[in-house]
């Protein structure tokens, strides 16, 4: 069976969504940082254990520090947001829990995953105890630049997806 | 505008329709050259969206707009406005390629993203470098607490062995051990002022002192030396300097020291002087330039930039220690002061260190409280020994302590090696005076006073003359012990007299009441 879902990349600017996107793509990182104006899409096909052959569509949206900018054609039609905060910048993540409400509220019916990137920048125990004390939710920490956790997340969710 | 001189508004614009499946049935290929009777959803992801338009069927809206999209054929990206029309018999889409625009847009919007992250950085950068200094600095301060401890002693049993019948061969293996645990001790004290300059906690404290008297003690110290060393010694003294300045005498002693120290240090024939004269007075305010010259290896032209640097040592002489820190506080305590200190040198012919610093004066002659002495104290008299408990964790402390006590033959000692065991000696016993160490592991020395003092309500208990003793000599700390209820603080390390001249004074306040 052969599925397509869009895939939509969240969050600040600068937090590597495109770093993440690249990584997952083309397995590629660069350390140069390049701004992205508007999105950028990309598709990549994924054979699951269960058969199904599904095409990750991948929206790697421009940055904004309120969701609310982002535009709403963007959203349209999406199976699942990612929201990437930046485990270096606290202020990418300190309105995480509003963004979320409101990503639950007017597309309650997509599936909602949360990336904390550049996580070869901090002391991974040290970041964790922060993360718990100030209730900042996350489903995975990644590290675009070295790999960790990318494709793991990546295909987590495409199991979802085709639940 | 193209290069005939007329208008081609279609140029940036594709037109492209599909029937429902997705095929491409007319294109313009104006931007891209996806041929007519291929699927859209070949072309580039972007068009995927489609499907869902298509299969939802409750979908009314016939209109969609996506700004800003990137688009790729053949590695060329083109940045597009995309318009999708949904209409029963076709699907009609139009892009328009505003690449230059969003190109333009992309260098602002790169800019600022950057500026903002460059600063970010810069901030994460100083919360790093700040929080490694305050590391740095805490691990000075322990380190100290943590040298001084076997420090004191070391130093307290060099004062013991000292007093016991040696060889003329072991009387000269002490006076070595005892110069170089004093190096240290030094040494400690540098690397603890360095970090306080360096936390920016160096308090100055401005005091009324003898000015003459601080200056004779330099005369009387050094003129020993020089004769000691065969050189000469030479010093001049402005009569006009008031008799009575007001600034921090404790860090003036110590820039001066300094410099003279080294000053003799590196002189090996000829001659060390020094000068203090007026440079100017107005009102209550002096400034006075205070020139230490002498005769000795002086210093190359090249490093003279760096004497004031930390941990520069420029004669490589294993003669002549030194820890490479001392010019460098003696120049934070200069600044700290307002002066200023400048060096002059040749080599093989000497060096010149010249000190401008600020002072005030009192216009109106007022007294100058004499300097205190240290009052001796002797121990009451009695015919039983005094009972002395010693609470301490560190088994070189209790061992040096008994030794000095038990030697001086007037003292009967226990040892509580925590609070918790001395709560329960004093209540089996009572005591003439309790020495209280304050970092103990189980119960510290504060919460021991605490209770003791709080806890009885025989006075015999409560009342009992306790003295603080810690590593950290520091004045807080000596707040912080009277603060506890203690009576009295002794700092680590220190000499056998001190501590039996504190403990003689507290049993003569205590036999006194």
């Amino acid at each position: 069976m052969k599925l397509s879902k869009k895939v939509v990349l969240l969050g600040h600017f600068g937090v590597g969504k495109t770093s993440l996107f690249r990584r997952f793509i083309d397995d590629a990182f660069s350390e140069d940082y390049k701004v992205t104006l508007g999105v950028q899409i990309k598709k990549k096909v994924i054979t699951l254990p269960s058969g199904i052959e599904l095409s990750m569509v991948i929206w790697d949206t421009e940055g904004h520090q309120e969701i609310e900018n982002t535009r709403k054609s963007y959203l349209l039609g999406s199976h699942a947001f990612v929201y990437v905060f930046d485990l270096t910048r606290s202020d990418t993540y300190e309105n995480l829990n509003d963004d979320i409400a409101y990503l639950k509220s007017n597309y309650p019916n997509v599936i909602i995953r949360i990336i904390g990137n550049k996580l070869d920048k901090v002391n991974e125990k040290e970041i964790k105890k922060q993360l718990k004390e100030n209730a900042t939710p996350y489903d995975c920490l990644t590290s675009a630049k070295t790999n960790k956790n990318v494709s793991d997340f990546f295909i987590e969710l495409a199991e979802e997806l085709t639940k | 505008m193209s290069i005939d001189g007329k208008l081609h508004f279609n140029q940036r614009i594709q037109l492209i329709t599909l029937s429902h499946d997705g095929i491409i049935t007319t294109t313009d290929n104006n931007l891209f050259s996806w041929k007519k009777g291929s699927s859209i959803y070949d072309a580039h992801p972007f068009f995927e969206i489609l499907r869902g338009f298509l299969l939802d069927d409750e979908n009314t809206i016939t209109e969609y707009s996506f700004p800003c999209i990137h688009l790729e054929e053949n590695n060329l990206e083109r940045i597009c406005d995309v318009t999708i029309k949904l209409d029963l018999s076709e699907i009609i889409i139009m892009l328009f390629d505003y690449t230059q625009k969003y190109n333009e847009l992309n260098q602002i919007a790169q800019q600022k993203n950057e500026s903002i992250l460059k600063s970010r950085e810069l901030e994460l950068k100083n919360e790093y470098l700040v929080e490694k200094e305050n590391f740095k600095n805490n691990f000075i301060a322990n380190i100290n607490h943590e040298i001084r401890t076997p420090l004191t002693g070391i130093m307290g049993f060099i004062e013991v062995l000292e007093k016991t019948k040696l060889s003329f061969e072991q009387e000269e293996l002490v006076r070595i051990i005892k110069r170089e645990s004093k190096h240290l001790g030094a040494l400690i004290e540098d690397m603890v002022d360095i970090s306080k300059i360096e936390a920016g906690q160096l308090n100055i404290i401005h005091e009324r002192f003898k000015f003459h008297d601080l200056i004779k003690g330099f005369k009387e110290t050094y003129t020993k030396i020089a004769e000691k060393k065969g050189i000469e010694f030479e010093m001049y003294v402005d009569p006009n300097i008031q008799e009575s300045l007001i600034s921090d005498k404790t860090r003036l002693h110590q820039i001066l020291n300094n410099i003279l120290n080294n000053a003799f240090k590196f002189t090996d024939e000829g001659k060390v002087s020094f000068t203090i004269a007026k440079n100017y007075q107005r009102t209550n305010k002096l400034s006075i330039n205070f020139k230490i010259s002498d005769t000795g290896v002086g210093i190359p032209e090249k490093s003279i930039p760096k004497v004031f640097e930390r941990f520069t040592r420029l004669q490589n002489d294993q003669r002549r220690s030194g820890t490479g820190l001392g010019l460098a506080i003696v120049k934070s305590l200069v600044e700290a002061l307002q002066g200023d200190i400048k060096v002059t040198s040749i080599v093989n012919e000497g060096t010149t260190f010249s000190i401008n610093l600020p002072f005030q004066f009192d216009i109106l002659k007022t007294a100058t409280p004499k300097p205190k002495k240290k009052k001796k104290f002797k121990l009451p008299t009695s015919d039983q020994k005094f009972k002395v408990l010693l609470v301490d964790d560190e088994e070189v402390n209790q061992y040096l302590v008994m030794k000095i006590l038990i030697n001086h033959g007037s003292f009967y000692v226990d040892v509580a090696m925590n609070g918790e065991q001395a709560i329960k000696y004093v209540e089996k016993r009572f005591y003439d005076v309790i020495l209280m160490d304050i970092k103990m592991t189980v119960m510290d020395g504060y919460k021991t006073t605490h209770i003791i003092r709080n806890h009885y309500g025989d006075k015999e208990i409560a009342d009992v003359p306790i003295i603080g003793f810690t590593a950290k000599a520091t004045e807080a700390e000596r707040d912080k012990c009277l603060k506890a209820g203690m009576d009295d603080f002794i700092g680590k390390p220190f000499e056998q007299d001190d501590l039996l001249n504190k403990i003689a004074k507290h049993l003569q306040k205590k036999t006194a009441q």
